[in-house]
């Protein structure tokens, strides 16, 4: 088995851990420079990890009153993430429920697909910033806004990548299944879905970046409780080593997500690449 | 029972940047019930493309066509398909690739998988069941395209060289077990092929085709493959076998 990568497993991780430490030096060496005055606007690594363990905690406000207050807006950080999470769980949702068969029916009828794909693709090209207040004005400040702005922004890519699936079957796999006396429903269902996997797969992982991107965006408004809506009021608020914290967390978070993503379509694509 | 082919009055032409071209001439033609016709010709000479409106994947210009007496319009269950390609659908495994013919007619699971391990007996398959078809060898795939076809249980079945990309000691292997299957089936099989030795050896009957646009030049019954005292491995070597290949040879360069 030829491999793509000449650099074994135990090495890489090496080479991260190494490089973690790179960062952490200077990161440190910089926030102790105090580069910007005054020094809370340049946290050091220890501070952001204090900022994110009195996020997880009860903890005394501090300031000298005698006052202790749950984590950070009254959530634990971590809660803040699972209200995000969730967000944009139910946006994917809805993308995949939404995207798939409407991505199935456009590339498998040509005249749908003409008609319907110039709008996905205006969809798709519109930054979601863009219309957060138009769908402020219809669907109000509550989760349904946010779900609804995550359901835009996930369901383009996700069709787009499904209609490019459909549209890439092989024909005779196709003229194979209808000689076997395959309806159209039962050609779609047993050969075009799962030919089709590997791109509804990828269209996915797009799609969960722009639902990253997005959710920060949509708890800018009445964001609490939200990872991103309290990493923008703690960067508003100069608590900078929180609002450090929650980006971190956000980082880590997508891409353990992906992983997570790339993990499934091994699963279910075990084909992929070999057929 | 198996179906026999009627063509008539069939011509073709497609367009194409400075007019149509014409791909099939005038062809009629008649394959009776339990022939084996192997059809050859140059390539391009629209041999496939006859038999794919057969299998109902593409219209013709002028004519008709129809099997077992009904007109064709599109696929059909009656009318199995081996493909160059195999075509398998790498989802599956390999008996379940086999057994999806009679899952699309809504057969029970344990009688359909039961049904699949039966033609997969039959082309030498049983041990790779559990395999998926990217795991197998070309022949092997074809092999199991072949069990596929076989198991959604056409009354004709449609070859379009299917042994063309495969090594020939492979190929000569898989015309044999084809001959064996033929005679203990009695389907009707139409066989594309661009080899005369393959079209000598299988048919029943041969068909050449012209260059474009294709017209049968040559129609001509075999003895060899359906004579039950024959064996595949003796055919070869018959003094007559070379004769017939010659014949269809001069057709085919004519």
């Amino acid at each position: 088995m030829p491999t793509r990568s000449s650099v074994s497993a135990p090495r890489r991780w090496a080479g991260l851990a190494l490089s973690l430490v790179v960062l952490l030096v200077v990161w440190s060496v910089v926030a102790a420079a105090d580069l910007v005055q005054p020094h809370y606007l340049t946290p050091s690594p220890l501070e952001v990890w204090h900022a994110f363990v009195r996020a997880n905690s009860h903890h005394a406000v501090g300031g000298g009153i005698d006052r202790v207050v749950r984590g950070e807006e009254n959530y634990f950080l971590w809660e803040h993430l699972l209200v995000s999470l969730r967000r944009i769980g139910l946006g994917l949702a809805l993308g995949v429920v939404v995207g798939v068969p409407l991505g199935l029916l456009m590339g498998s009828v040509r005249w749908i697909g003409d008609l319907v794909g110039p709008y996905v693709d205006f969809l798709r090209s519109l930054p979601p910033l863009a219309y957060i207040g138009f769908l402020v004005a219809w669907f109000g400040i509550y989760d349904t806004l946010k779900v609804w702005l995550l359901f835009l922004a996930a369901f383009p890519p996700i069709t787009l990548a499904t209609v490019n699936g459909v549209r890439g079957v092989r024909l005779d796999q196709l003229n194979a299944v209808r000689s076997l006396g395959a309806s159209r429903l039962q050609t779609t269902r047993h050969v075009i879905l799962p030919a089709t996997l590997p791109d509804i797969l990828s269209g996915l992982r797009v799609a969960v970046g722009f639902a990253w991107t997005t959710v920060v965006a949509a708890e800018l408004v009445n964001g609490l409780p939200g990872i991103g809506g309290l990493a923008y009021l703690s960067g508003t608020q100069n608590k900078i080593a929180l609002s450090v914290a929650c980006i971190l967390v956000i980082g880590l978070t997508a891409i353990a997500l992906d992983a997570v993503i790339r993990s499934i379509e091994k699963l279910v694509v075990p084909w992929r690449g070999k057929a | 029972m198996s179906k026999g082919i009627a063509v008539a009055g069939l011509e073709h032409a497609f367009p194409a940047r400075g007019g149509a071209v014409a791909a099939l001439g005038r062809i009629d033609l008649d394959i009776a019930p339990g022939e084996l016709v192997t059809l050859a010709g140059p390539s391009g000479c629209g041999k496939t493309t006859l038999l794919r409106m057969i299998a109902g994947f593409a219209s013709p210009s002028t004519g008709s066509i129809s099997v077992g007496g009904v007109p064709v319009t599109g696929p059909g269950v009656e009318r199995g398909v081996v493909f160059q390609q195999p075509n398998l659908y790498p989802w599956l495994d390999v008996r379940r690739n086999v057994a999806l013919g009679p899952r699309l007619r809504g057969v029970g699971r344990a009688e359909r998988l039961a049904i699949a391990d039966r033609y997969l007996d039959l082309v030498g398959l049983s041990d790779a069941a559990d395999r998926r078809p990217y795991e197998l060898s070309g022949g092997m795939q074809q092999r199991a395209q072949i069990a596929r076809v076989l198991a959604g249980d056409p009354e004709v079945i449609l070859m379009d060289e299917p042994y063309g990309a495969l090594d020939a000691l492979t190929r000569e292997r898989l015309q044999g077990e084809l001959l064996s299957l033929w005679r203990a089936t009695g389907k009707t099989i139409l066989f594309i092929t661009h080899s005369v030795d393959e079209a000598v050896f299988l048919g029943s009957r041969v068909l050449v085709m012209s260059p474009r646009p294709g017209r049968i030049v040559l129609d001509e019954l075999v003895p060899f493959s359906a004579d039950p005292d024959l064996a595949p491995d003796e055919i070869r070597a018959l003094p007559k076998f070379g004769a017939t290949a010659a014949r269809v040879r001069a057709a085919i360069a004519h």
